[in-house]
């Protein structure tokens, strides 16, 4: 049997084709049906979702070609132009808040200290519950009645939120003033662990010979951090940052569960995946709601460019 | 060598105790550091325990600052079984089925993709993987209305089909592919080369020596999966369409329209929904932090 194998190796040209045919069948047969899946349900889709925003494209399918005119509607629309607005007001509060938490807590569990287990565990607790748990329960705590303000009544600092003009019993998420900050809050709590994993595996990328070198130089804590951690820490801050605005373009499960399909309070809520869904699913404008996946696809895109040409360097996948 | 070696631990040592002069602020300082942190990871558990408290409490009580339910009342959970349409079975079962599905395709479509792309050299083998990345940066929201056309045509979006929809959507996700190539593209390439001098396939050679050898992965995979399905929201509520095919999240975001502002059933209802995840997290821990940590880490 190995001399067999051994005398096949030992001719290259026909036993090495034969071979490479044979691994190459094989590559074939395994990635078969995960790309099928892949070609249709993600490449195909996209295509196919630019094909319907063309059309007027009702439940039944495709009433009228339309060419760019679900486009112009959508630029066109106060509602989405708000929803606009939210979104991107949403990734500006977010991101940096939820980056600056996260990168926080993942140097403090970088650090030699004492039950460092137990500290990672407790800070990415928040993020194992789903979004619709975590924000019913955030609506609970945030009620009129609720905890929230019922903690402003014990402690003493109600005041300052009295001097911002919140009432003692200010319904922080149906109001239509607090309800988009009240989410960025929820959120940059429950990710701001999800943020110190990936930080955390991009701190243990720096060599400790750096931060020695630093100790003998004298450095304190403070100036390390500043003068060393976070400029070392570049590529993690650019896949962060480049997650995070993805993800916060998206932002739909809390906003739907908060203010209902209809972005309540005043469309406070209405954010560009939330626009999308209602169009889509409620009024059945299929073209238009394509349509506004691709404003929102261009978007997205154009925030990745951005960020690559001010921060980033090509991905090294 | 041996005169290197403990000249390394007295330098470190050295740096962390520098001015003895300062000592005492230093530890009373290190005190209070702890002291925050501490409270910090407790304001982490806080509302989760707010949470199972409120559930036992009565509807007035439950607006009260009280951290014992006075009187403990399971009226809350009585209701929330009673009340909730399809009940809190089903919706369970709803749940368990669909991240069941879900975790295990991901397993076998993802290990196989991913030694595919780690290891077997085939025309295109690039290309395709770069098409699998690039799918990373697209928002998932844009495909709502051609992938609810696609099942549609494909009859799934009625009755128990309903399932099949969303298992379809998320049977195979680009971060279980990304994340298994790249463990076994860390894995040393002797085991493979002895297993084919012994007469093994490929298909022998990933089955019998590669997936026993990806376990840490796999499991960092499932847990990923397994939660993300589990806990999903905006797949379900387009697709399970019929109530009887709602899982957990549906059924509690309709639960709180339903019921705005009854909080003892409400929040035995997030009890629920969030105690299998919470079970996993207790006990695989290590796998939720290697799963986020790995797609976090390029390359």
């Amino acid at each position: 049997m190995a001399a067999g194998t051994a005398v096949v190796q030992s001719k290259p040209t026909p036993g090495r084709l034969r071979e490479s045919r044979s691994e190459a069948l094989a590559g074939y047969a395994l990635i078969a049906i995960p790309m099928a899946l892949f070609l249709i349900l993600n490449i195909g889709s996209i295509i196919y979702a630019l094909f319907i925003s063309f059309f007027e494209w009702g439940p039944r399918g495709p009433r009228d070609f339309l060419g760019t005119e679900n486009y112009a509607d959508v630029l066109g629309d106060r509602v989405f132009l708000k929803a606009v607005t939210n979104t991107v007001y949403y990734a500006f509060v977010w991101v940096p808040i939820t980056m600056a938490l996260g990168l926080m807590l993942a140097v403090i569990v970088n650090a030699k200290i004492r039950g460092q287990t137990f500290f990672r565990a407790a800070f990415y607790f928040p993020a194992i519950a789903s979004s619709a748990a975590i924000t019913v329960l955030w609506i609970f705590l945030l009620d009129p009645n609720g905890l929230f303000n019922a903690l402003r009544q014990v402690f003493p600092f109600p005041g300052l939120f009295a001097l911002l003009g919140f009432a003692d019993n200010h319904n922080w998420v149906g109001h239509s003033s607090t309800a988009l900050n009240s989410i960025v809050v929820l959120n940059a709590w429950t990710t701001s662990g999800t943020f110190m994993l990936f930080y955390l595996a991009s701190l243990q990328t720096i060599s400790h010979e750096v931060y020695e070198a630093a100790a003998i130089d004298g450095a304190g804590t403070w100036d390390t951090f500043w003068r060393i951690t976070f400029p070392l820490l570049k590529p993690g801050h650019y896949f962060v940052a480049t997650v995070a605005v993805i993800g916060a373009l998206q932002i739909f499960d809390q906003a739907i569960i908060a203010g209902g399909a209809s972005g309540e309070p005043n469309n406070a809520l209405t954010t560009m995946v939330l626009y999308l869904y209602r169009e889509a699913i409620a009024e059945f404008n299929f073209g238009y709601a394509a349509a506004v996946g691709m404003v929102l696809f261009l978007i997205v895109f154009t925030a990745t460019v951005v960020q690559r040409r001010l921060f980033g360097q090509a991905p090294s996948w | 060598m041996a005169t290197q070696a403990p000249a390394q631990p007295i330098r470190a040592d050295s740096s962390v105790e520098v001015a003895p002069v300062g000592d005492r602020t230093a530890r009373l300082r290190r005190r209070l550091a702890y002291v925050a942190l501490i409270a910090y990871a407790l304001l982490m558990f806080l509302p989760f325990a707010w949470t199972i408290i409120t559930s036992f409490k009565t509807q007035a009580d439950s607006v009260r600052l009280t951290f014992i339910p006075d009187p403990v009342s399971l009226l809350g959970w009585e209701n929330a079984f009673t009340a909730l349409d399809p009940s809190i079975p089903r919706l369970f079962f709803n749940s368990a089925v669909i991240a069941a599905a879900v975790t295990i395709s991901n397993l076998v479509l993802g290990s196989m993709a991913g030694y595919a792309f780690a290891r077997l050299r085939f025309p295109g083998r690039e290309v395709l993987f770069l098409a699998v990345l690039a799918t990373l940066m697209i928002p998932d929201p844009l495909r709502l209305v051609p992938v609810y056309q696609i099942l549609k045509t494909f009859g799934l979006l009625s009755g128990s089909l309903q399932y099949v929809g969303v298992w379809l959507v998320l049977a195979v996700a680009a971060a279980s592919i990304f994340l298994l190539r790249q463990y076994f593209l860390s894995i040393p390439r002797d085991l493979e080369e002895a297993a084919k001098l012994d007469g093994a396939g490929y298909f022998t050679t990933f089955v019998r020596v590669m997936l026993p050898l990806a376990t840490p992965a796999l499991a960092a995979v499932s847990i990923l999966q397994f939660q993300g399905a589990w806990n999903g929201y905006f797949w379900p509520l387009i697709i399970l369409t019929e109530r009887s095919q709602w899982t957990l999240p549906l059924g509690l975001g309709q639960f709180r329209e339903l019921y705005s502002t009854r909080w003892p059933e409400l929040m035995a209802v997030v009890v629920m929904a969030t105690i299998p995840i919470l079970i996993l997290y207790l006990f695989f821990q290590r796998y939720f932090v290697e799963g986020v940590a790995a797609s976090g880490v390029k390359g």
